[in-house]
């Protein structure tokens, strides 16, 4: 009986132990991650992690998700921080909100704040390369929104306001420029359009909004003219005559708010001169060629 | 930042495009005394517009009257030499209708002008601008006094002045 009394004695501390040692080794694993992490050696880090953010002892210490946080970061940084679509990205978003749920300290709560800043700013810039480099708006819109939640998961009361203006009017200009260039790209125009609307919402009177939607609808006009047929009959040219008129109208509208708030606002002045022009407005033509010599706007 | 680029207003004058294509369509509906269907289809625009200059350079390059190229003359001044099938008289020069018509008659000319009662003192044709659109009148007396057979149907297409 004594002996049954020894053995399992003798077990249930040996399982005891090996849960203690176990534990051990388990923090043992997180520290030589952190180590492999300072040494730059995030491949063999990665390994170390991964078993330490799975084992009971260690999965419920923020300290585990951070460091997987970091560690992973450092291979993204190499390989896949032009990428829009990154696993390794990913990882990192949920090792951090697993990090923030666990409730961490300061000090690890503000490198997670960091971490996130710095994912949510790549993706910022993502969105700038997508947009002037690569000219693909879609991928570029994911990675703006991409960037705003990011930002927000830092800063939940980030208003964002100011950079939808910034990044929207850069859509705007970039696609209405194709649009003016290729006036048959009516994709463009619909992107510029909807781009420069989206900034009016939010700044009615944003001038730079303003301007490039009145000078798209203006140059849309120009294109109409451009494109009439030399044996064009009668009505043809009563149609697009009409249809001039009704987007010459409609540049107005968006330019006029700009001068009313500053009637020496050049770009302003130049654009109402022509469609004051365009629209056989004489007086107000002559009006603003005056208003032009006076701004020293040279006109063609 | 990303960089923001503003537009910049075309300075193409869809205005004399229109006028151009007009002209052009002018030609279908008059009918040339047998001396004036020979040689080149003469514009003689008097004044001075640069724009409508180049589209009707254009329309030249591209179009006939009939068999007919089209020949784009201009000078500032009204010159009665210009043997010309139309006679474009631009704003700038609106005093000498008068004096252009008369020295027209029966040359089987068609007189355009642009400018106010111009029908009335002698042009066949007046560009006008109703609604922002440009229109022109019609006066079919002094189209018949410049030795032009008319079409009736020209008279549905316009304002016409009498």
């Amino acid at each position: 009986m004594n002996k049954w009394r020894n053995i399992i004695k003798t077990v249930t501390y040996s399982i005891l132990m090996l849960f203690v040692v176990n534990g051990f080794a388990q923090n043992d694993k997180l520290n030589r991650a952190q180590q492999l992490l300072q040494a730059k050696n995030a491949d063999q880090a990665k390994l170390a992690i991964d078993s330490v953010i799975v084992h009971p002892e260690t999965k419920g210490d923020y300290v585990s998700w951070t460091t997987r946080a970091y560690i992973y970061f450092e291979i993204y940084k190499r390989a896949d921080k032009q990428k829009l679509n990154s696993a390794l990205r990913d990882t990192i978003v949920s090792s951090l909100k697993r990090s923030n749920a666990l409730k961490p300290d300061e000090t690890f709560a503000v490198n997670n704040k960091k971490l996130m800043s710095n994912l949510a700013a790549n993706y910022f810039n993502l969105s700038k390369t997508l947009l002037m480099d690569s000219i693909n708006y879609s991928r570029s819109l994911i990675a703006f929104n991409k960037f705003k939640e990011y930002y927000s998961l830092t800063e939940p009361t980030t208003n964002f306001a100011a950079r939808d203006i910034e990044y929207y009017l850069a859509v705007g200009s970039l696609y209405s420029d194709i649009f003016n260039r290729d006036n048959k790209n009516t994709n463009a125009q619909e992107i510029a359009k909807l781009a420069l609307l989206k900034v009016l919402d939010t700044q009615p009177e944003n001038p730079s909004a303003n301007i490039n939607l009145g000078i798209m609808y203006y140059n849309q006009a120009v294109n109409l003219g451009k494109g009439l047929d030399y044996g064009a009959d009668f009505n043809q040219i009563d149609v697009v005559q009409e249809n001039i008129v009704k987007l010459a109208k409609q540049a107005e509208q968006f330019i006029i708010k700009v001068y009313k708030i500053d009637n020496k606002n050049v770009k302003a002045v130049e654009a109402l001169h022509s469609i004051y022009k365009m629209l056989n407005e004489k007086a107000k033509e002559e009006d603003f060629k005056k208003k032009c010599k006076e701004l020293n706007i040279k006109l063609d | 930042m990303i960089s923001l680029r503003f537009q910049q207003p075309s300075n193409y004058d869809t205005n004399s495009k229109i006028k151009a294509v007009f002209l052009y369509n002018f030609t279908r509906y008059f009918e040339w005394s047998d001396k004036k269907k020979a040689g080149n289809f003469v514009i003689y625009v008097v004044g001075k517009n640069d724009n409508l200059i180049t589209e009707l350079k254009t329309l030249a390059s591209k179009k006939k009257v009939g068999n007919q190229d089209i020949e784009v003359k201009n000078s500032f001044v009204f010159d009665a030499a210009v043997q010309a099938q139309i006679i474009y008289l631009l704003p700038d020069v609106s005093k000498s209708i008068a004096d252009v018509t008369s020295k027209s008659k029966s040359k089987s000319t068609l007189v355009v002008a642009e400018s106010p009662n111009a029908c009335k003192t002698g042009s066949s044709i007046n560009f006008v601008i109703v609604e922002n659109k440009l229109k022109f009148e019609y006066n079919k007396t002094n189209a018949v006094k410049a030795g032009l057979k008319t079409n009736d149907d020209f008279k549905a297409l316009a304002i016409n002045v009498e």
